[in-house]
């Protein structure tokens, strides 16, 4: 019978999002082994089907840093910085394998020091190539061996090919469900504020995919014939970028004369917009996924010969995002020192304004403490659209 | 028909009343640190001015850094929008503004009475009134007079520092050097003029330019910055309110949009208080 007070939908993400180690920790007392890694790259395919729940390490824009001064260099990205200042002040004391990944520099370089210094029973590190082409992804694919292989090490027991295609459903599942929870943005109003689709995905990525998969499809139900729909306001924003993982920030620019309609960013569109390919040997659909189809600028696709083709070849899924959800603004978001995004900032700034889109730049230093000064632009970013 | 504007700066408040064809007054007042106190009090003191009550207001739009905490305000717009439609109002063929507070600068676009883009630093006091007040406090040289004595110069001092603490320790060597006070000036007022054009160039300096807020008030600021654009800036009589002229425009714009009974229900619904979060006490 189901537990009238077990909380549903949109008010059980927001209990997730708000404990979001709680269900971790719950499962690893009744014996489960918990796997954190870094970014989007990590396969959590081959985590589920090894019998892990894993979790995405995040920071948290509340807590100040404190720790990390000592054992990283002030000029890096912030998020890095608070992530592993977390770690050290054993937030994530409770996982049994950590992941690390060649994302970006920053997370390079910060998986190495975690190593070092948080004492994680078990730690890998997954090169990821920068380029998508050929060699780059046989080159991934060894690379996911060797995961698998450490991942075996800590399961007790080999990778399966049949449960690494029963998690690959699965997660694609999931991809399908946050596409189907994403075009519920349609409208004008969207049926879902911004705030409440990052509780959602935060909460997708702590609990296992089993429940997020539940978790999604109560709050489609839910979303579609609830009655409180967020405000009609001037913008249609589209976000590109950094990631957020705070609704403060969400909530201010919401309250700025703008609705939050898609997200390019790695708590976003970027690890749910296409399915694996269900492959014969299923590491190659996997490598090709991870390498080739998730949209961040730290792959950098192969370019064309003029700047305008060049242009096309990397941003035009952002011409058809802004068609199809009808944005009319976008803000680029860039955690302070973010190389990934931080260099994009010219040319895809080009590119929109070339499109018609008006566009913010903003580089912020994660941190609810120094939001409050952004709420100025915002607003004026809505004065510039209507 | 009265519109009111009304500009709460980090450091200046000011008022517009204006009626259909011109601004019928003005209220310039230090903010203090109670300015939600105040917001009410200097609205007041500007319709004693006119011999007016708060029921002849048919608008107010609030902007400024204490835009949110004016209660009896109908709209806000950030000042953005605001020095923007003021300057439009008063100079239609400026592009570029720019604005030079006390503890903020920005740049403003506009386009056929448009904000296009906009570009702001309000997190470093280089390139604000703050840097100015500053160096004027060490000088020993009232911040008025510090635009003044700086024309007076003939070879202005190099000042390298970026940050103003450390922009302050330089004076302060020049001056144990021997260096003149209007030489420093001088020196200081390119360093802060060259900080606001390294920002305003992002969105492209385009003619007419206008100089808006205090720092427009400082003759030798804004001929610093005439050097570094390349061509003269247009200052208005009073730069202080061109913040509070554009809400009043605002205001105004907006009766218009609502109905006469909409209108009376907002009048009439007001609340003519400060606004208080708790059980205060004033602190003076």
């Amino acid at each position: 019978m189901k537990d009238v007070n077990k909380k549903t939908g949109l008010a059980r993400a927001k209990d997730i999002y708000d404990h979001r180690n709680k269900r971790a920790r719950e499962l690893k007392a009744e014996g489960k082994k918990i796997v954190g890694y870094f970014c989007c790259f990590p396969p959590v395919e081959i985590m589920t089907a090894l019998d892990f729940l894993p979790i995405r390490l995040l920071g948290d824009m509340d807590e100040p840093i404190t720790v990390a001064d000592g054992y990283l260099p002030t000029v890096m990205c912030i998020f890095y910085r608070s992530t592993f200042d977390l770690g050290m002040k054993g937030r994530f004391n409770f996982i049994d394998g950590f992941i690390g990944s060649h994302a970006c520099d920053a997370a390079e370089r910060t998986s190495y020091i975690w190593s070092n210094y948080i004492k994680t029973p078990c730690n890998f590190f997954l090169d990821l190539p920068h380029v998508d082409k050929g060699e780059a992804v046989n080159y991934f694919k060894v690379q996911l061996n060797y995961l698998k292989e450490t991942l075996e090490g800590l399961a007790g027991k080999k990778l399966g090919i049949e449960p690494l295609k029963e998690a690959i459903s699965l997660h694609n599942k999931q991809r399908k469900l946050v596409r189907e929870l994403y075009y519920l943005r349609k409208p004008d109003p969207p049926l879902i504020n911004g705030s409440e689709v990052l509780q959602v995905i935060i909460s997708i990525m702590m609990i296992p995919v089993e429940e997020g998969n539940e978790l999604l499809q109560e709050v489609i139900d839910e979303v579609k014939t609830r009655r409180d729909i967020p405000d009609k306001k001037i913008g249609r924003l589209l976000i590109w970028g950094s990631l957020i993982d705070n609704i403060k920030f969400t909530d201010l620019i919401e309250s700025s004369g703008l609705n939050i309609i898609v997200e390019d960013t790695a708590t976003g569109t970027r690890p749910f917009w296409h399915d694996i390919e269900e492959t014969e040997d299923p590491l190659v659909g996997v490598a090709r996924h991870y390498l080739q189809e998730v949209k961040c600028p730290r792959t950098f696709a192969e370019t064309d010969t003029s700047y305008r083709e060049d242009l096309e070849n990397r941003y035009s899924y952002l011409k058809d995002f802004a068609k199809y959800w009808k944005i009319n603004g976008v803000f680029g978001n860039i955690i302070r020192n973010c190389d990934i995004h931080g260099y994009e900032v010219p040319a895809v700034k080009d590119y929109l304004e070339s499109l018609g889109l008006p566009v913010l730049i903003i580089e912020q230093d994660y941190s609810t403490a120094s939001l409050e000064p952004l709420r100025t632009r915002f607003q004026a970013f809505s004065e510039t659209i209507g | 028909m009265f519109y009111a504007g009304l500009d709460i700066g980090s450091t200046i408040t000011k008022v517009v009343i204006k009626n259909e064809r011109k601004i019928c007054t003005t209220v310039i007042k230090p903010t203090g640190a109670e300015h939600r106190r105040l917001a009410n009090e200097i609205m007041e003191e500007a319709l004693s001015k006119l011999n007016l009550s708060t029921a002849n207001i048919s608008y107010i739009v609030a902007t400024g850094y204490g835009r949110i905490n004016v209660p009896f305000a109908d709209k806000q717009v950030t000042e953005i929008t605001c020095h923007m439609r003021g300057i439009n109002w008063l100079f239609p063929n400026v592009k570029t503004i720019i604005d030079i507070g006390g503890q903020d600068s920005k740049g403003i676009k506009v386009d056929n009475g448009k904000l296009v883009n906009f570009v702001m630093n309000d997190k470093c006091a280089a390139g604000t009134g703050r840097f100015l007040e500053v160096i004027s406090d060490v000088l020993g040289v009232k911040l008025e007079d510090i635009g003044e004595i700086s024309l007076q110069s003939t070879q202005p001092t190099n000042i390298s520092s970026i940050c103003t603490v450390f922009a302050e320790q330089e004076t302060l060597l020049q001056l144990s050097k021997g260096t003149s006070v209007e030489d420093i000036l001088a020196g200081i007022h390119k360093a802060n003029a060259s900080r606001i054009y390294s920002m305003v160039k992002k969105i492209k300096v385009e003619k007419d330019v206008a100089i808006t807020g205090g720092g427009a008030k400082n003759i030798g600021l804004c001929r610093a910055l005439e050097e570094r654009i390349g061509f003269p800036v247009i200052v208005p009589p009073e730069p202080l309110i061109t913040g509070a002229l554009g809400a009043a425009l605002i205001a105004s714009e907006e009766t218009k949009k609502i109905g006469e009974k909409e209108l009376t229900e907002k009048q009439l619904n007001r609340r003519w208080e400060a606004v208080t979060f708790f059980d205060e006490k004033p602190t003076k």
